[in-house]
């Protein structure tokens, strides 16, 4: 549904990223793992049309989008939840999740809206608070409760666990499942070898801007060099 | 200080200070959404200036259609700026001095070109209201208080589209966070062109409110543009609200400064207090609402 | 530090003086002495202010304030006291020395660039109407004329004069003051100064980090960078022997030596130089034109920032090399 061929990045004079290619299918949990600094971001940001590639190709449902603006991608059933949330801090957390839907009609919105509140009920009380005031946690959840609202079928999710409690992470595990059972495909990084691959379909380990292992989350979690290196394990006890 | 000599200090300061409120949301405005700093604003003034003249005393339009004509034609000329000068600078690494030489190149470009146009003679445009308004032992031209009702106006005018309106809802969004608005479709850099063009509005305002009390000349809207950036650091860099408060304050204390000092040394007692307050307060007066 | 001041910094300015030496005694026209001694006293005061606004990256806008108090102090000492330009020239530069370090303090705990844009702009302000207020001892607007011209300097049997008027001399003193300032900045930035400036300007927190005393710093470009400027002003009014406020501290001052530095190149060592000639010739040339000056200067600030960002001085080295691509890939987000 969603791919990535060949995509290069630059920041300025340096390359972050090496001809990344990655493939989203519908309905999947996809995990892209790797070190501060191996460029998950930036691929989830080129492929959310963020940061422009400087070559390559993002293709969802086999349209190609790399030239386009970011604000096509809400339309064409992508959207993202930014890494630390990134709400509208000054606005309600109503404002907030609605100009998730800013690309949509305003009856449709309203029938996501009463969706994304159902599945999403710890938000409700809050509605009226402002966005910046709130937890981290709390902020969390309106910031995915943002990016369902333009209705996606895929989501990017950048960093979703960043600076969250243990329980907090837990319970933003159990959404991003529950919102994959609803036939969300979702992307997203993290750093944490275990967490990225327990719950993901398929995975990519990153290292320095290019690809350097990919397989299903099973396989990337038994596979020697992510267990060495990732899960600081020994060959010998595997 | 009799009553009399006090209300009138308060109203003159108030007057003078809905010019600077004027001038200063605008600018609060567009740096606010778009960490801009426009120094052709005050051309903007300037030719809301020139337009007006066009429109009233040339081509003898009613007041009202004139005013109305000649904010139209700033809000496309703001556009125009934006859009030409000021958006393709954006995609730079060092934008923002970019942006500051281009917008001064461009306003000292301005000024000139209206010299060699229109000439150096200054040019007045008759008073709109006439009469005055007797309040207790207060006279005050109508034309006076009518800048001061008029802005205001304006002004709530301008706060209920930022703070009630869909627009409003995408350009505060895009002012708090750019790229998150970009990511849930909205077009940031169409936002950045109709925040030039309110902006641009507000200065034609002041300027429309001030023609026929100064006369119209190239440099009309320079003056204004220090005071105008005096009051956005004031009210917290890129405050529509805080700019407002800002403006009156700033209009007060130079009214009031006259009956202290002489008047010519009102604008040195303005921005010796704009610099005490960066050094003390760097974060502005008023913790208000941001645009 | 290759970017801001070329390869070879000392044979570029031996070349320039090579250059400007024979000029007094080229029987040149003297109206055109007078153009190049304009020149050079806006090519030390276009180096002066490149100081905060390239190598210490500070987007300060009111250096113009400085060219005034230099040029003012110096010329009201020598008239009112009777003190020789020669020695009033220093007190000047010491003034506007001290006046950039009591501006640089509100400024040092701000890194908004629009803060300091404005705090400098409306100190500018505030130091043009204080001499255009103080009538009773500079006249105002209507000028403070009579201002000594540099006594003269007697070699063997002649005498070398100064001042309007002595085309030969004044140009001789403004390439000693030119040459003299911009080899003492560059002994002084070619070293740790102008590295710890560059390292302020291009990651602050990181030079923080390594223990670089920012306050002070910042402090010590400011009374540099001022008492070069105020230095320049103080030799501009024994030159032309009249001063008024406007036409030193004024909006004009400031555009047109922001065109030379943005023409020239930004943070570029000698791009100051090259815009203040090329300005000061073309604004010469357009002499009958007068009202087309600022619409000239104007335009070219615009067309640089747009083809030439990195001004005149930015121009040469890329026709020979090519961009170097890093290849450290990096997450810079």
């Amino acid at each position: 549904m969603l791919q990535l061929e060949r995509v290069n990045v630059h920041y300025g004079a340096t390359r972050v990223l090496w001809d990344v290619s990655m493939e989203v299918g519908a309905g999947e949990i996809v995990a892209i793992m790797g070190p501060n600094g191996s460029g998950k971001s930036t691929v989830l940001k080129a492929a959310m049309g963020l940061k422009k590639p400087s070559s390559g190709v993002v293709r969802l449902d086999g349209e190609e989008l790399q030239a386009r603006s970011a604000t096509v991608r809400p339309q064409r059933g992508m959207s993202i939840v930014l890494e630390r949330r990134r709400l509208f801090p000054r606005m309600s957390v109503e404002e907030n999740v609605m100009l998730g839907a800013y690309t949509r009609k305003t009856a449709e919105a309203r029938e996501t809206y009463r969706w994304v509140l159902d599945l999403l009920p710890e938000i409700k009380p809050h509605l009226n608070a402002t966005a910046g005031k709130l937890s981290g946690g709390q902020q969390q959840m309106v910031a995915i409760a943002r990016g369902l609202m333009a209705n996606p079928r895929v989501l990017l999710m950048d960093e979703p666990f960043l600076g969250l409690s243990p329980a907090m992470v837990k319970t933003v595990c159990s959404i991003m499942q529950m919102i994959n059972e609803r036939g969300v495909a979702i992307l997203f990084n993290e750093q944490n070898a275990k967490l990225s691959f327990a719950m993901s379909h398929r995975g990519y380990l990153l290292e320095s801007g290019r690809v350097v292992l990919s397989g299903s989350g099973e396989d990337m979690l038994d596979h020697p060099e992510v267990r060495r290196v990732y899960l600081g394990m020994r060959e010998e006890a595997a | 200080m009799s009553s009399t000599q006090f209300i009138e200090l308060v109203l003159n300061g108030l007057i003078t200070g809905s010019i600077y409120a004027l001038v200063g949301s605008g600018i609060a405005l567009v740096y606010g959404t778009t960490r801009v700093l426009n120094f052709a604003h005050g051309e903007l003034m300037m030719l809301a200036g020139y337009g007006v003249l066009l429109f009233s005393v040339t081509l003898g339009w009613p007041v009202l259609l004139a005013a109305l004509a000649t904010i139209l034609l700033v809000m496309l000329l703001g556009a125009i700026i934006q859009r030409v000068t000021i958006a393709p600078l954006m995609k730079r690494e060092d934008w923002a001095f970019n942006v500051v030489a281009v917008t001064i190149g461009l306003s000292i470009f301005l000024q000139s070109a209206a010299q060699l146009i229109w000439g150096e003679q200054f040019q007045g445009v008759p008073y709109f209201f006439s009469g005055v308004a007797v309040i207790g032992d207060v006279r005050m031209p109508w034309q006076r208080i009518a800048i001061l009702l008029v802005a205001l106006a304006v002004m709530g005018l301008c706060a209920l589209v930022l703070f009630r309106t869909r627009l409003g809802r995408i350009i505060r969004a895009t002012a708090q966070d750019a790229e998150a608005a970009l990511a849930v479709g909205i077009p940031s850099g169409l936002v950045h062109t109709a925040v030039f063009s309110i902006s641009a509005a507000l200065a034609g305002t002041g300027a429309i409110l001030l023609s026929p009390l100064v006369t119209v000349s190239p440099w009309m809207g320079a003056s204004y543009l220090l005071k105008g950036f005096a009051v956005v650091i004031l009210g917290g860099l890129g405050s529509f609200g805080g700019a407002v408060a800002a403006g009156f304050l700033l209009g007060l204390i130079e009214s009031f400064s006259v009956s202290f000092v002489s008047s010519e040394w009102s604008n040195v007692v303005a921005f010796v207090f704009l610099i005490a307050v960066i050094w003390v307060r760097p974060e502005g007066l008023f913790a208000g609402r941001g645009a | 530090m290759l970017e801001v001041f070329g390869r070879r910094p000392y044979l570029v300015l031996l070349v320039m003086a090579l250059l400007l030496a024979p000029v007094p005694f080229l029987q040149l026209n003297d109206y055109i002495v007078h153009v190049l001694t304009l020149f050079l006293i806006f090519a030390v005061f276009a180096t002066g202010w490149n100081i905060t606004l390239g190598l210490l990256g500070l987007k300060t806008l009111g250096h113009h304030a400085f060219f005034a108090i230099g040029a003012y102090a110096s010329a009201l000492v020598s008239h009112y006291f009777g003190v020789s330009p020669w020695i009033t020239m220093w007190l000047g530069a010491l003034i506007a020395a001290v006046a950039g370090i009591i501006i640089g303090f509100p400024i040092l705990r701000i890194r908004s660039m629009p803060h300091v844009a404005i705090v400098t702009l409306a100190f500018a302000e505030i130091v043009r109407l204080v001499f255009a207020n103080l009538k009773d001892i500079t006249r105002g607007e209507l000028g403070f004329w009579g201002i000594p011209p540099f006594n003269p300097i007697g070699i063997g049997d002649t005498a070398i004069r100064f001042g309007l008027g002595n085309a030969a001399g004044s140009f001789a003193l403004a390439a000693v003051l030119f040459v003299g300032v911009h080899l003492i900045l560059l002994l002084l930035l070619r070293g740790r100064c102008g590295l710890t400036f560059l390292a302020i300007r291009d990651a602050e927190a990181a030079a923080e980090s390594l223990g670089v005393r920012l306050a002070a710093w910042k402090l010590f470009a400011f009374g540099i960078s001022a008492a070069v400027v105020g230095l320049s002003g103080a030799v501009y009014a024994h030159y032309l022997m009249i001063l008024t406020p406007t036409s030193v501290a004024g909006p004009e001052m400031l555009i047109s030596l922001l065109a030379m530095i943005i023409v020239g190149g930004v943070g570029r060592f000698f791009g100051p130089i090259y815009g203040a000639l090329l300005l000061t010739a073309t604004s010469e040339l357009l002499r009958d034109f007068g009202d087309y000056r600022m619409l000239l200067y104007g335009a070219l600030i615009i067309v640089f920032v747009f083809i030439a960002p990195a001004g005149i001085a930015g121009l040469k080295p890329r026709l020979g090399r090519k961009p170097a691509e890093a290849t450290k890939p990096v997450e810079a987000v």
